[in-house]
């Protein structure tokens, strides 16, 4: 079921930085600090934007290192913004809040600096009203983050607002994403960067337009080193400035059927690749997979927690018993973690707990811990299994080349040879090769922890869910239907169903959330097959009776033969759309409904079969009448199977539902005679 | 529903010796708790120990069997802090089905973390929290804590059954008060009350048993009729150095009154501008629509709760220089500015979208906003100073029909907000529609929407227009259609009025049947669904919000078709409201005309499957269809 991964649609999503072009400037735009010029309040919108609340007249970010008190080097940050309020639906823009993170064992981010003013326009004078230090709030909001928050004052439709602050971070490895576009119009964002050569960072972009880049400026810079003698040492350390600028990015919207809109923001980000002091020498961090694999199983919240399996090397004993088969026993390991273990709904790459034992003891766990234990539970049976580290779909795509902290969750591949799946113990629906809808994010690094290696799986769901209903009914004189109704679903359309059946109160409850939206339908002998079951089909059946669907004019009866079950609107409506349609997993919806109609009904004419295919296998859509005697079948049946499609082929998936909303809304028209 | 399951446990307490051990084996649970709950309280202490104006304890524990995953929702643990109390002896286990203990927590598994809500700048609230987690059911939960209040305003309040789904097996509420503090409560109709009187204290004490769950019931508004509560306040409290007395609304009032009496000054330049602004206005009301405008162009809400528990407004001066506060500054603000123009206003203490305040019953807790109220002969205007586009004197559906508080010189008033009726929610819609052979459609809607509709609306005509019409796709349910053109206006500033303009065609307008085309008259505002149907409903029920929708649609039919058969005119009448649906046929068009008025009432259980059946015959009228064939 694992296919061959896709790389053209990573190619799409991450384009490449433009290094000065003929026109590139030498220079980045500065802008100082309380000097606004009374032309930018005629600043206006433009273009598909023309209507924005505001526009950001331009957002600074100026990065460098300096060494902290404790001699280590810190990053520091001054972001600087100014953006023109149009109207009120911006005010929000005026309150700004920034999260700081610290780890509980001494380091951390601080904000040291925060200026912040508004300007308005009077009689063509700019009037300035500064922000006050009691507009400045600070609060703690749990053990690992403060929030800090500032309000600026007199903001009116048409003022303009500005604001600069510094943060200084112990933590160099990530650095924090630029984003070069905002739900407003940007004019202008730039970043820059000066890293001293004892930090070599790899460069992560991404987004739909091009970031420009200046020839980098090599220097030198002076660092005040503590040294034992508690003086300071001047040490002068070559550094290299990287300068990154777009003019012009239009205001970022989201869309339905994306991954996350992050995932199409123009945005560059790094992480620290390796470092060379001068005492310690060229250490890499993870520059390739095999040493970003080598770091994770060092790691005691990773690797550490992989070996430290005691306790599940005692347990699997008892669970695998006497079995041999290795595909029998991987089932039952994974059974009992999936029904032992309770998520707390955290995606997570690294374990808190320090070992399996917490976390068989406790009984549930992030998504690290629970499918680790699974994979140490694996180990200690001896199969064969490896750890897929993969970025689910709203921490966003992964680039593809290695890079560590793009990571958010792992799951577990096992098998032998050719035959191999993917495990994801956090809910006890999943099946294998059956992920959270989260994972479906396409790709996963599979870690092997032999070779010290990593290598990227497909982690899409080619099979498509499916839910096929059949209608098998009596239509009387009073235009009642009465019959049978059953429901067959796989995949990801079964575990829903699965999730609501399991957290209704009741089945009553249950029964009132189907009949939700059905008017006229009446349940009776209700029976489900496999809730629990998750390895095989679900099957609802039931008995129905259905009233009102039947409408009358004179002597017709006409009904539409798709009940409760028609596509009724267009899901995309949309004329045009920029970004991929990404359904996560293909999808077959198929439907049929059998009516025996009275002896003195007549079927005029049916509507026509018809059948519409996507380019390329793409998906289809068809359905079919047909009569025998007193009796009607039809059968609808929409297949849509891939999980991504391009921007190009959008107008085709649009058509194609177009096509569905219209004949299924197609009538079938009785005469009585 | 019987109430006599609800006893006091005195002597059971008074014995002293019943606290063995508690045993939580699932098998224990008595079968009718069983039947629709997802999840039992198998015991719950609520002790609060009042030790004088200003310090209390309070001592909480509770056990809790979740019987299946739907009842996750209850397996946690979280109680509120702020400055003026602190959590501490903070316990919890777990147990299996049959009640052995499975797990204990530490104190650091409790989290600590801020609850200030999205978009408030600054408050001081805080909670401890602890989520439990078990993969198998049943499963018990039991936690414990004690709080001490250095301060405060209300006392804990009861409330055993707060969910539905949930059943008590026992559950109890100690207040100890030393007898020099006085106090009020108020409690369910057949709670009983015990007391117990020594020298110095006086003990009460309330409990239930074995209470079955409520399930859920749509539009439910009487859970609290049938289920055991209980609210206690005190008359005096000290609280963050401020002393008050809320024995009755007027002292409440008095209180709110001196805390915000000193804050209304303005800056010279601010009084100078009111001056000006209003040089030309003749009327009081003029005034009031000027200063209301001033206010809402240059002031914006910024949620910053400071001072006595964020009871004290920020001062009219503070406001003045920064033009932004929560609605106490700007409530507070604006009363400023009518003062400097010779108007008297009130503030006003409001529960927004909360039931109207206890008349017999005064206590904080009851409100959650504050509005501001200008007083005239005839016409009372009042004022929600905290939107940035709503009409003067509009105060909104949330702030409508109900009791508040007015913040006097002389104390607290109860009073009533004005009432927006089911004609004055008005929304009324004109299209016509000409109909193609080919099936499509070309539709021009236009339609107006006022007062609570307005508020409906109002988002839309303040989104950019793509953001507008990605809604209008989403929204208006005609099959395959394409926008030409669409508007939204608010002609007068004043009046809370949208008008609506939309334009456009759809390739689907009639569906095929056989030979026959088929129109759905009703275009845009079919009722699609039915409120599921409540055997033994036991809650009574409320139509949130009365409103008048009126239709008219002038079809123009396809060249070369004719009506074969046009649906037969439907009146509906009932409490509930007025439905009519008529389409007359003149020539090549088809006038089709649609009233619907729902009132805003609140009724019994049993008129439940009444309402049902007249949202049925609606859903019905809404899908009637012409029939439509060549001619020959």
């Amino acid at each position: 079921m694992i296919k061959k991964l896709n790389l053209i649609l990573i190619a799409l999503l991450f384009l490449k930085i433009e290094v000065s072009a003929q026109k590139t400037p030498e220079k980045l735009l500065t802008f100082k600090y309380g000097k606004v010029n009374p032309e930018e309040f005629e600043t206006k919108a433009h273009g598909a934007d023309s209507a924005a609340a505001a526009v950001k007249l331009f957002e600074v970010g100026n990065a460098h290192f300096e060494v902290g008190p404790s001699g280590t080097f810190v990053y520091v940050l001054e972001r600087h913004v100014r953006y023109k309020i149009i109207n009120k639906q911006a005010y929000d823009l005026a309150n700004v809040e920034v999260r700081l993170y610290r780890d509980g064992q001494g380091s951390e981010e601080k904000m040291d600096f925060i200026n912040g003013a508004t300007y308005n326009l009077k009689d063509g004078k700019v009037e300035t009203s500064k922000m006050n230090n009691d507009a400045k709030f600070t609060s703690r909001l749990d053990d690992k983050h403060i929030v800090k928050k500032f309000t600026l004052p007199n903001i009116k439709e048409g003022s303009i607002i500005e604001y600069r602050y510094r943060t200084k971070s112990d933590f160099t490895f990530r650095l924090d994403d630029w984003y070069f576009q905002d739900r407003y119009p940007t004019r202008y964002s730039s970043f820059s960067i000066i890293v001293p050569d004892y930090y070599i960072y790899k460069i992560n972009a991404g987004g739909y337009i091009n970031i420009n880049q200046l020839k980098p400026i090599s220097s030198t810079s002076n660092y005040s080193i503590p040294n034992a003698t508690s003086r300071t040492e001047n040490v002068s350390i070559s550094t290299v400035e990287s300068q990154y600028y777009v003019e012009d990015a239009p205001a970022i919207k989201s869309e339905s059927y994306i991954t996350t809109l992050y995932d199409y923001i123009s945005k560059i980000g790094f992480e620290l690749n390796a470092t060379n002091f001068p005492n310690t020498g060229y250490k890499a961090y993870t520059s390739t997979w095999p040493k970003i694999v080598k770091e994770m199983m060092d790691h005691e919240s990773f690797g550490g927690f992989i070996r430290k399996n005691s306790a599940s090397k005692a347990l699997v004993k008892e669970i695998i018993k006497q079995e041999t088969d290795p595909e029998a026993k991987t089932n039952l390991i994974f059974n009992y973690v999936k029904n032992n273990l309770k998520w707390d709904n955290k995606y997570r790459v690294y374990t808190e707990a320090s070992n399996q034992k917490a976390i068989l003891e406790k009984k549930s766990g992030n998504s690290a811990e629970i499918n680790l234990v699974l994979l140490g539970l694996l180990d200690a049976a001896g199969l064969e299994c490896y750890p897929v580290l993969v970025s689910t779909r709203e921490n966003g795509t992964h680039p593809g080349y290695p890079l560590a902290t793009k990571f958010n969750s792992v799951i577990v591949m096992a098998g032998n040879g050719e035959k191999k799946y993917l495990l994801d113990a956090v809910d006890k629906n999943n099946v294998k090769d059956l992920l959270s809808y989260e994972n479906l994010n396409h790709k996963g690094l599979k870690i092997d922890r032999t070779a010290v290696d990593g290598e990227w799986v497909s982690t899409d769901n080619t099979l498509a869910s499916k839910t096929s209903v059949f209608y098998n009914l009596v239509l009387d004189k009073e235009n009642k239907l009465k019959g049978t109704l059953s429901v067959s679903k796989n995949n990801y359309d079964a575990v829903e169903t699965r999730n609501s059946y399991q957290t209704a109160t009741n089945e009553e409850e249950f029964l009132k959330g189907y009949k939700l939206n059905k008017p006229g339908l009446e349940i009776s002998n209700f029976k489900i097959d496999n809730v629990n079951n998750p390895d095989e089909a679900l099957i609802e059946s039931m008995d129905v009776t259905i009233e009102d669907n039947i409408e009358t004019a004179g002597n017709l009866s006409y009904f539409t033969p798709l009940l409760f079950e028609r596509v009724k609107q267009n899901p995309f409506s949309l004329e045009e759309r920029n970004f991929p349609v990404d359904f996560a997993h293909p999808n077959e919806h198929s439907y049929r409904l059998s009516i025996e109609f009275p002896e003195d009904y007549k079927l005029d004419q049916i509507p026509k079969n018809e059948r519409f295919k996507l380019p390329d296998d793409g998906g289809t859509f068809s359905i079919l009448y047909t009569v025998e005697g007193n009796r009607l079948n039809m059968v609808s049946k929409i297949s849509i199977l891939k999980t991504t499609y391009s921007p190009d082929e959008y107008y085709n998936l649009k058509e194609l539902y177009k096509n569905i909303v219209r004949k299924q809304a197609e009538q079938i028209v009785f005469k009585k005679s | 529903m019987k109430l006599n399951t609800c006893l006091f446990l005195a002597l059971l307490c008074c014995t002293g010796l019943a606290s063995a051990q508690e045993t939580y084996d699932t098998a224990g649970i008595p079968a009718e708790l069983l039947t629709k709950s997802t999840a039992v309280v198998r015991m719950e202490e609520q002790n609060f120990t009042v030790k004088n104006t200003h310090n209390a304890t309070y001592n909480y524990k509770i056990a809790i069997t979740v019987l299946n995953k739907n009842g996750d929702g209850f397996s946690y643990m979280s109680e509120y802090y702020d400055k003026f109390s602190s959590i501490y002896n903070l316990k919890a286990v777990m147990y299996d089905a049959k009640g052995i203990k499975i797990r204990s927590y530490k104190s650091s598994d409790f989290k600590d973390e801020s609850i200030t809500s999205e978009g408030t700048m600054y408050d001081d609230n805080r909670r401890k929290g602890l989520v439990f987690l078990n993969a198998t059911y049943p499963y018990t939960i039991e936690y414990s804590y004690s709080k001490d209040y250095n301060g405060y305003l209300s006392f804990p309040s009861w409330e055993p059954i707060e969910a539905y789904d949930l059943a008590i097996e026992k559950s109890s509420y100690t207040l100890e008060i030393p007898k020099s503090i006085n106090f009020r409560y108020l409690k369910s109709e057949q709670l009983k009350t015990d007391s117990t009187v020594t020298d110095t204290k006086t003990t009460y004490k309330w409990a239930c048993q074995k209470l079955p769950a409520f399930e859920h019931e749509p539009m439910s508004v009487g859970l609290k009729n049938l289920v055991p509560w209980v609210t206690a306040s005190p008359n005096e409290f000290e609280y963050d150095n401020s002393k008050g007395n809320v024995e009755n609304w007027k002292n409440l009032g008095s209180w709110v009154y001196q805390l915000s009496n000193s804050g209304q000054i303005l800056p010279e330049n601010t009084k100078a501008i009111v001056k000006t602004l209003i040089a030309s206005a003749k009327t009081d009301k003029e005034k009031i629509a000027i200063l209301y405008q001033y206010l809402q162009s240059n002031t914006r809400y910024v949620g910053v709760q400071l001072g006595i528990g964020g009871f004290k407004p920020i001062t009219a001066e503070k406001v003045a220089a920064v033009n932004y506060g929560d609605c106490k500054a700007l409530s507070n603000y604006m009363k400023a500015l009518l003062s400097e123009a010779g108007i008297a206003s009130h503030l006003v203490i409001i529960g927004s979208g909360l039931p109207s305040l206890k008349t017999k019953y005064a206590s904080f807790g009851q409100a959650n906003h504050m509005i501001l109220c200008v007083p005239a002969a005839k016409d009372t205007t009042w004022l929600e100073c905290t939107s940035q586009h709503t009409p003067v004197g509009y105060i909104g559906d949330d702030n409508a029909a109900r009791t508040v508080l007015l913040v006097t010189e002389e104390g607290g008033k109860l009073v009533n907000t004005p009432v927006y009726t089911p004609e004055a929610n008005l929304q009324s819609r004109k299209t016509t529609v000409l109909l193609a052979p080919d099936r499509s459609a070309a539709i021009h809607i236009k339609t107006s929407y006022c007062n609570a509709q307005y508020e409906g609306m109002l988002r839309m005509l303040l989104i950019e227009p793509v953001e507008q019409r990605k809604k209008l796709m989403n929204n208006l349910g005609i099959p395959n259609m394409e926008i030409s053109s669409a508007s939204f206006l608010q002609p007068d500033k004043t009046s809370p009025k949208i008008e609506e303009d939309i334009v456009l065609n759809s390739s689907q307008m009639l569906t095929q049947g056989g030979d026959k085309l088929f129109l759905t008259l009703n275009l845009l505002n079919r009722r699609e669904s039915v409120p599921a149907k409540v055997e033994n409903r036991k809650t009574s029920f409320s139509v949130p919000y009365g409103y008048r929708d009126t239709d008219e649609i002038i079809y123009t039919l396809p060249e070369g078709y004719k009506a074969e058969f046009v649906p037969q005119d439907i009146l509906l009448e009932s409490e509930f409201g007025k439905y009519t649906a008529k389409a007359v046929l003149k020539d090549n068009t088809i006038v089709y005309t649609r009233n619907q008025q729902m009132n805003s009432k609140k009724y019994t259980p049993e008129k439940y499957k009444d309402l049902v059946d007249f949202y049925k015959k609606i859903y019905l009228a809404d899908k009637q269809k012409v029939v439509l064939a060549k001619v020959n």
